[in-house]
């Protein structure tokens, strides 16, 4: 169970969450939605360990882990895994290499015996299958040259390889066609299990369409203002983020 | 009427002057006229020139009067036992590994018993110790020998011939195309500090191909003045492939030069990567006489500590329709220091040249420091020519993903530097070499990466 409470954060000393209280239950989805500079991504990079988002106040535990205590490798260690908005590009670095560094760190770091090079490329290739990702652009750099579309599913590709039980989706529909929305999503629904937590970030309910949420918090100012089941998104499509201080026309 | 100024000298400035008188008459090739008056005017024009310092364009961000307090004098051969082991510990397994004529230079001297040199023959090219040719140099060394070039204003050149005892003469002849690198080792030995002053020669002729690697490694001596100079000529037609790997300890003074003349229609690629040496000078010269051919100088540094390492590129480009590209990577952490310097010359007849450099600098301490300067200086006007420096830190967004999937800080931060450092690898064609360099960086930051 992830447990956030009252959690200030600060980015470039100017108060970006303001007291965030969320409950996350082992083996639930839930989606995080809110206007534009609500704190939504913040959250995000909060729960990852970013550096340079400082947080001033409050707790956050993951399975009574303090999180907070961690660095960014100790989160992925501990479960975590965030999918990033917008990926990074590694020029020099192969995706592949990446991969099977980025697996066996985890690995070993859990405890677990690391993967042969066969071993791991078995698991990639079908992996990737499952994903529509074809092996040979694995090869090339890490993200270097991808499509929007190529990334994200790259990322989601990460999160299956790395057997996280805390799924962190930043903005993870921005900039896909309902194509790629849908691999996508079926990536993620196939992860769904009672084991795992998924928070799902995002401006539009068109990804809760695919990824259906047990639970909808509305963020905004840096705090949750509402939280309601799977039709509080579907009310947000209708009205908008107008009484939560985004722009009146709906989103 | 004398107008002579009696000029000031520092310590280590009368010390090479005094090595040389004391050593005059027992360096190879002292019997033979030709060798004796070339070192004669070489020692003359150190004399006239003395140590280079920052005053002088081309030194100016490496002062060599002010680094160098004391000259050590030449190696002694000691001929100790070297087997794989010293081998692996002075250049690390990998370079060590890969299959290749391998000669092994050993306190400045060739040590036959270590190379080989038959097996070198038999593949078709002629190869002696330096010290024998110079006893009774052949008329192709002679030639070489007497070039003019860089001999007249380098102070480190001229000590270089003034003093050199060890290396090796290499003629590859026309049409040689050899199966495998030709490895030059150059060790320094154990004991006292000493000064190890090294020529290597190399001719290929027309149509020839090789690869030709020179590594540096230490043994274990106490301290080493090094300075290694290897001319190459490159025929019409020919590919040669020329590599430096220096890691020597940490206390060396690493003065290294390549000159380079290459032939028409030919190809010279060179690579230099150095993470070793207190303060190491690395010059390349390459002069195109023929046209149609083209120059890849690439290469990187990593120091570290109070590590200096300079990198003096000179390109001329003499005839018509030359191509020449250089690409450096320098990485800079705790106070180490980094220097590039890039002169491209286009003399006026040179049309159609197509020259550009590039250079690219990660600092990873407030406190190292890089220094760029490159020059053109076009006196064609029909040519492409260009230039570029950047430097920067380690990109923080870059290294906060790589940990976030789960790769410690030190092992992300390898895997950013060696990709900062890998698009310079990638000019080694030789993909079983490339291999053995891929884990340099790795090697230098003292991580295994896979």
């Amino acid at each position: 169970m992830l447990e956030i409470r009252n959690l200030h954060a600060n980015v470039d000393g100017r108060e970006i969450l303001k007291g965030l209280d969320l409950t996350l239950p082992t083996g639930e989805v839930h989606a995080i939605m809110g206007p534009n500079g609500s704190g939504k991504s913040t959250l995000a990079y909060v729960l990852a360990g970013k550096d340079d988002y400082e947080v001033t106040e409050g707790s956050v535990t993951w399975n009574g882990v303090d999180l907070l205590a961690l660095d960014p490798t100790g989160r992925a260690v501990a479960g975590v895994f965030l999918a990033f908005q917008y990926p990074m590009e590694i020029p020099g670095v192969a995706t592949m290499t990446f991969l099977r560094s980025s697996v066996n760190a985890v690995r070993k770091a859990r405890g677990q015996e690391e993967l042969s090079t066969p071993d791991f490329l078995r698991v990639l290739k079908e992996k990737a299958k499952d994903l529509n990702i074809d092996v040979e652009m694995l090869r090339r750099p890490l993200n270097v040259g991808f499509s929007g579309g190529e990334k994200k599913r790259n990322e989601i590709l990460q999160m299956t390889l790395l057997e996280p039980s805390l799924c962190v989706l930043d903005e993870t529909d921005s900039g896909l066609d309902i194509d790629a929305l849908r691999v996508v999503a079926d990536g993620v629904n196939a992860l769904r299990s009672p084991e795992r937590s998924m928070l799902v970030i995002t401006h539009y309910q068109r990804l809760l369409d695919y990824i259906v949420p047990d639970r909808v918090h509305v963020l905004s100012d840096g705090r949750v203002a509402r939280s309601g089941g799977p039709e509080l998104a579907m009310e947000l499509e209708k009205s908008g983020y107008a009484e939560f201080g985004g722009e009146a026309t709906a989103a | 009427m004398d107008l002579s100024v009696q000029q000031f000298r520092t310590k280590a400035e009368q010390e090479f002057l005094d090595l040389y008188t004391k050593a005059e008459k027992t360096l190879p090739g002292s019997k033979n006229p030709f060798v004796a008056d070339l070192r004669k005017n070489a020692i003359a024009t150190y004399a006239r020139l003395g140590l280079p310092h920052r005053r002088i364009e081309a030194w100016k961000y490496t002062d060599l009067r002010a680094h160098l307090e004391d000259v050590y004098p030449l190696a002694t051969p000691h001929r100790g036992t070297i087997g794989t082991n010293e081998l692996e510990a002075a250049l690390g397994k990998a370079i060590v590994a890969f299959s290749a004529y391998r000669l092994v230079i050993v306190e400045g001297e060739l040590r036959e018993d270590l190379s080989d040199m038959s097996a070198l023959k038999d593949a078709g090219a002629e190869i002696t110790s330096l010290a024998q040719a110079l006893e009774t140099p052949p008329a192709w060394l002679k030639e070489t020998l007497s070039k003019a070039g860089p001999r007249e204003d380098d102070a480190v050149f001229a000590l270089n011939t003034a003093l050199m005892t060890g290396g090796v003469t290499l003629r590859l002849p026309k049409g040689l195309t050899l199966d495998k690198p030709i490895h030059l080792i150059h060790l320094d030995g154990t004991g006292d500090p000493a000064s190890m002053v090294t020529r290597n020669v190399i001719v290929a002729e027309e149509g020839t191909s090789a690869t030709i690697l020179e590594s540096y490694g230490s043994l274990g001596m106490k301290e080493l003045q090094r300075n290694a100079v290897t001319e190459i000529e490159i025929g019409d037609k020919a590919a040669i492939h020329h590599i430096k790997f220096q890691r020597e300890a940490v206390e060396t003074t690493h003065l290294g030069i390549w000159l380079a003349t290459i032939g028409a229609d030919a190809r010279y690629d060179a690579f230099q990567v150095s993470t070793g040496a207190l303060l190491s000078r690395n010059q390349i010269y390459v002069g195109f006489d023929g046209e149609g051919s083209s120059t890849e100088i690439s290469g990187a540094c990593l120091m570290r500590g109070r590590q200096h390492c300079d990198t003096t590129l000179i390109v001329e480009h003499r005839v018509p329709a030359c191509v020449s590209r250089e690409l450096f990577k320098v990485v800079l952490d705790d106070h180490a220091r980094g220097i590039f310097q890039g002169k491209v010359i286009v003399a006026p007849d040179a049309q159609k040249t197509d020259g550009k450099q590039m250079v690219n600098a990660l600092l990873l301490s407030e406190t190292a420091e890089f220094d760029s300067k490159p020059e053109l200086e076009i006196f064609a006007d029909d040519v492409v020519c260009g230039h570029g420096a950047t430097s920067g830190q380690m990109n923080e967004d870059l290294l906060f993903y790589l940990e976030s999937r789960g790769l410690p800080e030190a092992e992300a931060r390898a895997m950013l530097i060696q990709a900062f450092v890998g698009e310079a690898f990638e000019c080694i064609d030789n993909e079983t070499l490339r291999e053995a360099f891929s884990g340099v960086s790795a090697d230098w930051l003292g991580v295994s990466l896979e």
